[in-house]
């Protein structure tokens, strides 16, 4: 039998603050934070990430951020396109609805660890998911916390990902 | 890292790492497996030597569906129907993934990624990527932060339209049936601040006053973004682009433009469509023939105002550039009523070009045909939303391909060298000569002649910085609003005294026609109506888009409380100023345009046509 076909996944981490988290995290936040993470999830030549919109895609660094700040490897899977499309398509309808995003717990992040686990076994880096828990354990984040709550993140550039056909 | 549980770890960690049957003579020989699927993970027990095939009729059992439905995935790799669950090492408490493939098979991307280069920045906002299979636009990069889904996509390879244009009316329907997007669309100031607020729009506004005067027309606005929001109008759109593009011949019947699918498509529409379609036939029964844009071409050089030499347009080029434009269309320029009904050569040429071209602002050719006469003018990159909403107010212009664009806007750039920002009235104050040549352009002998002798002394009287220091202090706006007040109370009840105040009047955005200088005039002092409509509601709206800004700041939010009279007095005086002498009218139209000038000029225009 020939071997399958491996393909590649790699994560694109975005800094939304553009580097003024790392400038200002000491004096705001009273900790060193690298930046304010948000990820997406390559494969199959297509960028996936999870807004307020919920699922979306686009072509590789197409959002509006632009290119990446980096770039994870986070190793090759035998899942085909199709077979991701399904998935991600009941994922977009169960888990990962636009109503059901939230900041720090159900976010762009948490759907890159998920979507990686998925294709690969492996998570994402633990310095991204962590990242809201660090900002709520200063007092800053606590006091902000029902305002950054309220925050939808949708990177302009994608297209939804989606089931029009309503099938099961 | 797998999903490893304590259990395992323990296993492991009692000097069996690698020998899994090591681990079945310690633990039992049956494995404990999570299967995650979308939404939901359920605990499996089952025996080491399970196969997969078993494995998946135990789950097609369990999630009720077909057993070729399920696909296993294990660490990134798929579990064949041969595979046992020891063979590909899968341990207590692992996860193994399951997806449950749909009946009919999933929908393809939108956007089939080898369709496209990876990391173009016109991708940005592609989501009618099927849209515009016949687009050239070359390099055209949409930059609207707009979140609309409408942008048409440049540079779609004209091959792969197949895919893309089955996917993508699908996508586009759902994208536009998104409630939240209808919403967004549908909520003008929005949009209009979205797209004000863009950088880009931002300088296209500077160097053209005229964007602002579309922006600041709620009902173009509003009819483009319900355009945008129905997608039969997009794709006829989509129709006419091929056709149009494929114009080898001067078309004096225009393609049809399927207008059934507009709603509420006005008379506006098909009078200046008629009108449109007189002066093209007009224009073309002179001198020239053959192609419909040699006969622009050569047209436009003589009708230049400037008197330096300009080197012949390349025509050759220009042609094969033209038909490559994004050709969103006639249908957003006519739509604005105040269109094309011009009998001015150079207009007709202008709007001639509508026919295979895009839209940009009348302003905007002005500039550049001022400046550079070879330079066809255009919207830039006519980011299709700003196509969408840079619908000629009052005219219908030109579109060309971004390096011509370049060119013009370089140019354009150096003539207009000072920073404009905010208002038109900004832009013709810094540049006098700019807005002396603009009304030169449009051939208003005598309204061209009144602006030319105010100039200088408007010029004097303000200061561009004084301005706009004493517009941002309320209490002076207020007071300028009582001087208007004043005025117009004084128009109406002595108006032999117009004249002493005349200035005065025109400093604050009264235009006095110089042959009657008393607020009623008839309108028959506009004897060439076509002519004379768009100079007069262009030259008004700019101040009376100053003085709305000067109303608003100094108005208090009760205005709805007061007489309609009261509240909409500074669009009277506006109205008055430019020659609609009914008072009772124009309050009307004002009233039913809720304080829209430009819309209530609109419709008293169509009222006085009939």
């Amino acid at each position: 039998m020939e071997p399958p076909n491996l393909y590649p996944v790699k994560l694109y981490v975005y800094d939304l603050s553009k580097g003024l988290a790392r400038r200002l995290s000491p004096i705001m936040l009273g900790k060193q934070l690298e930046g304010i993470w948000h990820t997406s999830i390559v494969v199959h030549k297509d960028e996936f990430f999870f807004g307020s919109g919920g699922i979306s895609s686009c072509p590789p660094g197409g959002t509006l951020l632009g290119p990446p700040d980096s770039v994870v490897d986070v190793g090759s899977t035998e899942v085909t396109e199709e077979i991701f499309l399904e998935y991600l398509s009941s994922l977009g309808e169960s888990l990962f609805r636009g109503e059901a995003y939230n900041l720090f717990e159900h976010n762009c992040n948490t759907f890159s660890n998920e979507v990686a686990q998925f294709l690969t076994g492996r998570k994402i880096p633990s310095y991204i998911t962590d990242l809201p828990s660090e900002v709520l354990s200063t007092p800053f984040g606590q006091a902000l916390r029902p305002l950054l709550d309220s925050i939808q993140i949708q990177p302009p550039g994608g297209n939804t990902v989606g089931r029009p056909n309503g099938q099961s | 890292m797998p999903h490893v549980s304590a259990r395992t770890l323990r296993m492991a960690q009692s000097g069996c790492p690698t020998n899994l049957s090591a681990d079945k003579t310690i633990s039992s020989s049956v494995t404990r497996v999570i299967v995650k699927t979308p939404g939901k993970q359920q605990d499996f027990t089952v025996a080491d030597d399970t196969s997969m095939r078993q494995f998946k009729e135990k789950l097609s059992a369990h999630f009720d569906c077909q057993m070729d439905q399920l696909v296993l995935v294990f660490m990134g790799r798929l579990l064949r129907d041969h595979d046992t669950l020891r063979q590909r090492g899968i341990l207590d408490g692992h996860t193994i993934h399951l997806v449950i493939k749909s009946k009919h098979g999933s929908q393809p991307l939108a956007h089939s990624s080898q369709n496209l280069p990876i990391n173009e920045p016109c991708h940005w906002n592609g989501s009618t990527k099927g849209n515009s299979s016949e687009v050239h636009q070359p390099a055209g990069i949409n930059q609207a932060p707009v979140e609309s889904p409408l942008f048409v996509e440049p540079e779609m390879p004209k091959v792969n339209t197949q895919n893309l244009e089955a996917g993508s009316p699908g996508h586009m329907a759902q994208m536009l049936d998104n409630p939240s997007i209808q919403q967004l669309l549908s909520n003008t100031d929005l949009m209009r601040q979205f797209i004000s607020e863009h950088p880009e729009m931002q300088q296209l506004m500077q160097q053209n006053p005229e964007v602002s005067h579309i922006l600041d027309n709620s009902e173009i606005l509003w009819q483009t973004l319900e355009l945008a929001r129905n997608i039969a109008i997009i794709q006829e759109i989509m129709q006419i682009q091929q056709t149009a593009q494929n114009l080898e011949h001067p078309q004096n019947s225009q393609p049809p433009l399927g207008l059934e699918t507009i709603p509420g498509r006005d008379n506006a529409l098909g009078q200046s469509y008629a009108d449109f379609n007189d002066q093209m036939t007009n224009n073309l029964q002179d001198t020239f023939g053959g192609n419909i844009f040699t006969a622009l071409l050569s047209g436009q050089v003589p009708e230049q105002v400037q008197s330096s030499p300009s080197p012949p347009p390349p025509s050759q080029e220009r042609r094969d550039q033209l038909p490559q434009l994004p050709t969103t269309r006639v249908i957003y320029t006519s739509s604005c009523g105040l269109s094309a009904a011009n009998a001015t050569p150079s207009r007709v040429n202008h709007t001639a070009r509508v026919s295979a071209a895009t839209i940009s602002t009348k302003g905007r050719s002005h500039t550049c045909a001022i400046q550079q006469p070879v330079g066809v003018p255009a919207l830039p990159s006519i980011e299709p939303t700003q196509q969408h909403q840079a619908e000629g107010k009052d005219d219908i212009s030109l579109s060309k391909s971004d390096q011509r664009l370049e060119d013009d806007l370089q140019l354009s750039d150096e003539q207009t060298s000072s920073q404009i920002t905010g208002s038109m009235t900004q832009l013709l104050m810094n540049n006098p000569c700019l807005a002396a040549q603009m009304m030169l352009f449009m051939s208003m002998p005598q309204l061209s002649e009144q602006w030319r002798q105010q100039m200088p002394t408007f010029l004097l009287q303000t200061q561009l910085s004084d301005l706009l220091l004493s517009l941002a202090n309320p209490k002076a706006s207020q007071a300028i609003l009582q001087i208007e007040r004043g005025l117009q109370l004084l128009a109406t009840e002595a108006p032999a005294l117009l004249p002493w105040v005349a200035p005065y009047l025109w400093g604050l955005g009264w235009l006095p026609d110089p042959s009657c200088s008393y607020p009623d005039m008839t309108p028959s002092s506009w004897d060439v109506p076509d002519t004379a409509d768009p100079k007069g509601p262009e030259g008004c709206h700019k101040s009376g888009a100053v003085l709305q800004r000067l109303h608003s700041l100094a108005e208090e939010p009760s205005q709805s409380l007061q007489a309609p009279e009261i509240c909409f007095s500074k669009q009277m005086e506006s109205l008055q100023a430019m020659g609609f002498g009914n008072h009772h009218a124009n309050l009307q139209a004002l009233i039913d345009t809720k304080g829209d000038t430009s819309a209530a000029i609109r419709k008293l225009k169509r009222s006085q046509r009939f």
